[in-house]
């Protein structure tokens, strides 16, 4: 798959993301440090442990990071949790959100694997 | 020379956010990275002259974006180092947090590459304009204000060479009055006179006797008691020297014009309305004109003059509370029993080459604390740390040590150096030794010490070791002295010898 089919399989454009980042290069390169970014796993701990406070940091970094690459499904759905958790307290929403979230992070990995 | 590539502090809990940046701005930029906020504050303490712009992340584990900017804020690091805040953050409130605690610019994520590298680059050129716009002023206003102390220090000393004094009258009065000012301000704030003041009242008093330029030789250097016309002919200094400041057509409204006016016209007043010229009572006598008055009988008593000789500090103290030299304001006698420990050490321990110094701290002091202006300058402020620190380590470090600088040939020794060497503190190259002080030890002692500094040596950073004997106490002491040449070292040119700092070691 190369860099600009990986990005329509999310429904992305390559375009928009190397306007802002210039080189493929280093879109590969970041999207390769993604996969070991530890935002994610942050993100489901928390829930785990009831952590409210780090889960909304976590999310907070996940849409931060997924919008940089132009994983604009991704950087959406946590930003809606991001703002859901933002008092630092669980919702009745959160469960349903973090799914969302789970969902489109698995799309992007799986699709940055199969870039490799 | 190379300018040298600006430093950008990265500030971010995710790796890979860092490594984004670094990548896009390492090629014009150093880059330093911080995982939170309290590597970023080490760091900015750390470095502070040194960076050049921060860009900041806003939510952080330990410490975020918002207290990192807090103490920034609080420590006046933000009027120096531009700060862009980099977050995916979109809440407005926050964003205007943000901006309220001074970042200069806000780029949200995802950002463009090329408008993160443009907004660096604009941020740092203009500051780097600013920071060279004050270093510039700075320096003038160091330069100019030892040259001001010094002008006003010639001046002074050549008034009193005429009287065949040292020349250290002016310096303690000096010393004194800034010591009862500072005590006064403590305990009283019934006189209308600020911190701000202090610097300008001290360099005034400098002046309080330059009247006595127009007194003939014959009175001014009588060494026997004076005739009561001779006498009267000596108080007109105070109204001669009001006269020729009257006339001095600039400076009118000036502070330190006020100030030198009163001092000189007024410092023979007396808080009973018995001293002249005016007759002035109480606080008619203007308070620095009193201060002076005082810190004047003071020290005329504690040194020798051509028609009496020196009292103790003990007696001099006991003179003064009996009215033996006339009657003073209760209060300022009760500040110079408060000080009157500390100024033995004081007028002892007396260095001149600081005193210019001491002059710029005023002005520094005064500005960096300016209500309306006040000026930022991580550089200034280090620059008078070090200062400060080198006059401290001097003073505690009870060695014997001396320093000479090639253009103009000055020697400058330490106290104890001066001690046991038998010489003077400061040494001028062109001065023929004082006849008085040209005793043989001295002298020995003074050509060893040239002897080491005209050693033939080729440029190098290291101290060098040489053995030399030293009279002290009569006796040849074997010492090791250990000597750092400072050399200059221009682009194309012979290195130049420009200094060289000594420490003598006495080997037991």
């Amino acid at each position: 798959m190369t860099l600009s089919e990986f990005y329509s399989s999310l429904g992305e454009s390559l375009d928009e993301v190397l306007e802002r980042l210039r080189l493929e290069s280093r879109i590969v390169k970041y999207l390769g440090l993604f996969l070991s970014d530890p935002s994610f796993n942050e993100l489901k701990d928390a829930f785990a442990k009831n952590d409210a406070q780090t889960a909304f940091r976590a999310a907070h970094t996940l849409k931060g990071v997924a919008a940089n690459l132009g994983l604009n499904k991704l950087s959406a759905s946590s930003s809606e949790l991001t703002e859901d958790l933002r008092p630092c307290a669980f919702t009745a929403n959160s469960q349903a959100l973090l799914e969302k979230v789970e969902t489109d992070y698995n799309a992007a990995v799986e699709g940055i694997k199969a870039l490799q | 020379m190379e300018e040298r590539r600006p430093l950008i502090l990265i500030v971010d809990d995710v790796a890979m956010n860092r490594a984004l940046l670094s990548d896009i701005l390492s090629d014009k930029y150093n880059i330093i990275e911080a995982q939170n906020g309290n590597e970023a504050l080490m760091l900015l303490r750390e470095k502070t002259s040194e960076i050049a712009l921060v860009l900041l992340d806003m939510v952080m584990p330990e410490k975020d974006g918002m207290e990192v900017l807090a103490i920034m804020n609080k420590n006046g690091w933000i009027s120096e180092i531009p700060v862009i805040m980099i977050s995916g953050e979109t809440a407005h409130s926050l964003v205007e947090g943000a901006y309220t605690l001074g970042v200069t610019d806000f780029i949200g994520r995802p950002f463009d590459e090329m408008v993160l590298k443009n907004r660096v680059n604009n941020t740092i050129r203009l500051y780097k304009k600013q920071k060279n716009l004050s270093n510039l002023v700075l320096n003038q206003i160091y330069e100019k204000t030892r040259n001001n102390s010094m002008m006003v220090t010639m001046l002074s000393h050549i008034v009193e060479f005429r009287n065949g004094e040292s020349g250290m009258h002016v310096l303690h009065i000096n010393t004194i009055t800034e010591m009862l000012l500072r005590e006064l301000l403590r305990r009283s704030r019934k006189y209308n006179i600020s911190k701000n003041d202090i610097g300008i009242i001290c360099t005034a008093s400098s002046m309080h006797d330059i009247g006595k330029i127009t007194i003939p030789d014959e009175i001014l250097n009588k060494p026997g008691k004076l005739t009561p016309e001779e006498f009267n002919i000596m108080k007109g200094h105070t109204i001669n020297c009001a006269q020729m400041l009257n006339a001095v057509p600039v400076g009118k409204d000036e502070p330190l014009m006020k100030y030198a006016y009163e001092i000189c016209r007024w410092h023979h007043e007396r808080w009973d309305g018995k001293g002249y010229p005016d007759g002035l009572k109480g606080d008619e006598i203007p308070i620095a004109a009193q201060i002076v008055s005082i810190a004047d009988v003071y020290d005329a008593l504690t040194s020798e003059r051509c028609y009496k000789h020196a009292f103790t500090h003990e007696k001099a103290l006991e003179m003064i509370h009996n009215n033996e030299c006339g009657v003073f304001n209760p209060l300022l006698i009760e500040c110079l029993d408060a000080i009157a420990d500390k100024l033995v050490i004081s007028l002892q321990t007396f260095d001149w080459s600081k005193q210019a110094d001491k002059d710029f701290f005023y002005i520094a002091d005064a500005m960096m604390n300016d209500q309306k202006h006040p000026i930022y300058n991580q550089m200034f402020r280090q620059f008078i740390d070090e200062r400060k620190k080198s006059h401290f380590f001097e003073s505690i470090l009870d060695g014997m040590l001396f320093e000479y600088s090639y253009t103009p040939g000055v020697m400058k020794l330490s106290s104890k150096a001066a001690k046991k060497l038998g010489l003077p503190r400061t040494i001028i190259d062109e001065n023929k030794p004082n006849e008085k002080s040209q005793e043989n030890a001295a002298t020995e002692n003074l050509e060893k010490i040239k002897k080491i500094l005209r050693r033939h040596t080729v440029p190098k950073d290291k101290p060098s070791l040489i053995k030399q004997t030293f009279n002290i106490d009569g006796k040849s002491i074997p010492c090791n002295v250990k000597v750092l040449q400072i050399w200059t070292k221009g682009q194309n040119e012979v290195p130049m010898l420009t200094s060289v700092y000594g420490h003598i070691h006495v080997l037991q």
